[in-house]
């Protein structure tokens, strides 16, 4: 059975055999895209990226365009989301990527000299990019890295992602032909199983975003001598340590949430889904929760929610409703935006069998300190991802390096939480690493 | 509490007993306004969320105004509104999240339940004669205990079936001598009410392109009452598909296939009444006189005109133990007291018995 790529999956478009022409072309521009220079790669892609920033630029204006639509998102949203997105598309900012992955970058070109040996790094012959989910820019940041290891790339974006890996690959046909020819950007549906199949036998190196059943499933379709670096679901969480009500940084750090909540309509793994507030004089946690609803209220006004379907809007009514009786029976509350602002602040004083969050969903649960955090967590460990963090001081190290144990590879603070850098260790790994490997050469 | 409750079921009994007459307005609120005051006062998280809302039986004065339990809810709370234990306790399937978090709807008098399943299911299924023949594919009530929908087919067997063959087994598996019931349906050429979900009914259907013993064709007069959709099993087929396999095997028309909207939560049906009425051109579900159906905003849970589609709330006075006012996920329209379904929430969590049953007859045939 094919694995369910449902999730945000582009509209089916190529059949098999599309997808094998499109691998044949990709097998050609290897050896071209392997002979030029990492650095100029960088520059090119960055060129690309860059267009995405500048406000005149017809690429930006047609993704501005069409996002709204492709990924279900309002204008106000997708513009936020393509600044932030678009940001680390520029070449210093791929520059740095490579460099901070590699000691010497050179390494992508040829042999570089060790302490006791050459080495030297090589990017996959034909790498395979699926990526489901509806956060637009995924798809593009997916497809820059592995161009940047030199490997022609067939992309897969999520039904929500269509419109900017699209564009940049006109962009890139635009500006530099040759490495255009590195890069299909193909959809075939989800029950087409010999399409995936064909893509999953011609590259050497299959990265996945999507559910763990997803990543499972293309696990067993996959040879052994196929790489398959899986992105499966994970979540965000964050803690507000005392501190923050102690020198009136409440509002700031309500207000950090409020937007890491908003941005992606908590549909990515950075967003915060339960927050942790340090109990302080006892009234910290209530009040933070307040503070947060608000501050998503206030939200309502430059970034608007995506308004629901009506079956989306059923599922938040009854969690809603669901919330409010367990809020009734526990001393907790729930807060929600009117009409189509879809933010729910719920208030959970007592420990509870979790309910799902929907939409703008977010839980605040009183904690006694930030160091008890990884206890209360535990069983998120291989799903946690980022951490916000505000307030907890000198606290901070033990807390991150208990939450790093735990499973986190990200412990940021709360404004930092939507927009990781290029070079972040995605999902705890280098996001270039995971895509090359490695040759050694010891003298005679 | 049990001299309260006691009386208004009885009083509830006695009227749903006289049949699916239409009941005015003001009889309705009425008892809906009593059986409300009955679970404010004996239902605790029910109280806490009318309390919470500022909600009082004394200056409520229309039934509307009830807090809305969501559905969603039973998998977190019990809702008793009388003394426990309850008589009955049916489950709905849960299969998203494990059975730790299947709800829950306890039923504190089965004969309330039973007096409220049989007019609306006699209407629809058996308007022109007393009793027929009964074949399952749900299974006997007796081997599941917490299937509601084992429990209505079965007080409906009690009640107009001559006989009952029960071909599913409360594991999923198809019971022996399946064959030989199918020989006796043909033999026979007395009309059969063949009763299953829709995933069970497919399921008999591939059988028989299996090489096993499928469905028969069916004597004249046969009716098949249908239930439960796919609710998200791996197999699915749109309904007109379904009846068109149905017609092929079967000789069964789509005008006498009765599709029944029910869940657990609820225990009273909705029916499409197409063996009543005849064929039309568009399917809807009727309502026995005891429960309401309000197409409301998903948005603002405001109240929607007739024909607009929104999510289904129901207040069923058969609710009396529980609790009546449920907000499903459900998205249709009301126009004339009847109802258009138009699905079940894609994004919301499947439930129901149909989806039970379906994994395990899943597992049993893997």
């Amino acid at each position: 059975m094919a694995p369910d790529l449902s999730l945000g999956e582009a509209p089916g478009r190529h059949g098999v055999e599309e997808v094998r022409a499109a691998c044949r072309r990709l097998a050609d521009a290897t050896e071209t895209l392997r002979s030029r220079p990492w650095s100029e790669i960088a520059d090119q892609l960055g060129q690309v990226g860059a267009r995405f920033s500048d406000s005149t630029d017809p690429l930006r204006l047609e993704a501005l365009e069409r996002l709204p639509q492709d990924a279900g998102l309002t204008p106000a949203m997708a513009e936020a989301v393509l600044e932030g997105m678009a940001r680390d598309w520029r070449a210093d900012r791929l520059r740095r990527t490579v460099e901070a992955q590699f000691a010497e970058p050179g390494c992508l070109d040829g042999l570089v000299p060790g302490d006791e040996q050459s080495y030297m790094a090589i990017g996959p012959a034909l790498c395979l990019q699926i990526v489901s989910g509806s956060v637009p820019g995924v798809g593009v940041n997916a497809l820059i890295r592995s161009l940047l290891v030199k490997a022609p790339t067939l992309l897969k974006p999520g039904r929500g992602d269509v419109v900017l890996p699209e564009l940049y690959a006109r962009g890139l046909l635009e500006e530099d032909r040759q490495l255009a020819e590195a890069l299909e950007v193909s959809y075939w549906a989800r029950d087409d199983e010999a399409a995936l199949q064909a893509a999953l036998d011609a590259c050497d190196v299959a990265t996945v975003y999507g559910s763990d059943a997803t990543i499972e499933a293309v696990r067993g379709m996959t040879r052994a001598t196929t790489r398959v670096v899986g992105y499966h679901h994970r979540i965000g969480v964050a803690i507000v340590g005392r501190a923050v009500f102690e020198t009136d940084q409440v509002l700031q750090a309500a207000g950090d949430l409020a937007r890491a909540v908003a941005l992606f309509e908590q549909r990515g793994c950075v967003c915060p889904h339960l927050v942790f507030v340090e109990e302080g004089d006892g009234s910290y946690p209530e009040r933070f929760a307040r503070d947060l609803a608000v501050a998503l209220g206030d939200l309502e006004v430059s970034l608007p929610s995506v308004p629901l379907d009506a079956a989306e809007g059923a599922a938040l009514q009854q969690l809603r409703g669901t919330a409010e009786i367990v809020a009734a029976a526990d001393g907790g509350w729930v807060r929600h935006g009117r009409g189509s602002a879809s933010w729910t602040v719920f208030y959970e004083p007592r420990p509870r069998e979790p309910l799902p969050t929907l939409a703008r969903g977010v839980r605040v649960r009183p904690i006694t300190d930030g160091t008890e955090v990884s206890r209360e967590i535990e069983v998120l460990g291989p799903h946690l991802q980022t951490v916000g963090h505000a307030g907890l001081g000198r606290r901070l190290q033990t807390v991150a390096e208990s939450l790093a144990r735990l499973g986190a590879s990200r412990v940021v603070p709360l404004a930092n939480m939507s927009f990781p850098p290029p070079w972040w260790l995605h999902d705890g790994r280098g996001p270039l690493w995971d895509l090359v490997r490695w040759a050694e050469v010891e003298p005679e | 509490m049990t001299h309260d409750f006691d009386r208004i079921a009885v009083d509830l009994e006695s009227r749903m007993a006289a049949g699916t007459g239409v009941w005015s307005e003001q009889e309705f609120t009425e008892r809906a306004l009593e059986v409300f005051g009955h679970q404010y006062s004996h239902c605790d998280p029910f109280r806490a969320l009318c309390e919470a809302r500022g909600v009082t039986p004394e200056a409520l004065g229309d039934w509307r105004d009830v807090p809305l339990v969501p559905a969603t809810a039973f998998k977190h709370f019990d809702f008793l509104s009388a003394p426990a234990p309850a008589e009955l306790v049916f489950r709905t399937s849960g299969t998203t999240r494990g059975q730790g978090t299947r709800g829950r709807h306890h039923v504190p008098r089965s004969s309330l339940y039973r007096t409220s399943l049989l007019p609306p299911l006699e209407r629809a299924l058996l308007p022109d004669r007393d009793t027929i023949r009964f074949v399952s594919l749900v299974p006997p009530p007796a081997a599941a205990r917490e299937s509601s929908l084992s429990f209505m087919v079965g007080a409906a067997a009690d009640r107009f079936a001559t006989r009952v063959d029960w071909l599913v087994s409360a594991s999923g598996s198809w019971a022996d001598g399946v064959a030989a019931v199918w020989a006796s349906v043909v033999e026979e050429g007395e009309p059969v009410l063949l009763l299953g979900t829709a995933l069970s009914l497919l399921n008999a259907l591939e059988r028989g392109e299996k090489g096993a013993s499928g469905l028969p064709p069916l004597p004249d007069g046969s009716r098949i009452m249908e239930t439960g959709g796919f609710k998200g099993a791996r197999r699915q087929i749109p309904r007109t598909e379904l009846y068109r396999m149905l017609l092929e095997r079967t000789g069964v028309p789509p005008e006498r296939v009765v599709n029944e909207y029910g869940m657990t939560e609820l225990l009273s049906q909705l029916w499409e009444p197409v063996l009543a009425e005849g064929e039309v051109m568009e399917r809807t579900h009727l309502p026995p006189p005891w429960l309401r159906v309000r197409a409301l905003d998903p948005t603002t849970l405001e109240p929607l005109p007739e024909g607009r589609d929104g999510v289904l709330a129901f207040y069923d006075l058969a609710n009396l133990g529980s609790v009546s006012h449920v907000l499903t996920d459900d998205l249709g329209s009301v126009r004339d007291g009847r109802v258009r379904l138009k699905g079940r929430a894609p994004g919301a969590e499947p439930r129901g018995c149909s989806r039970a049953m379906d994994e395990l007859m899943t597992s049993a045939a893997r």
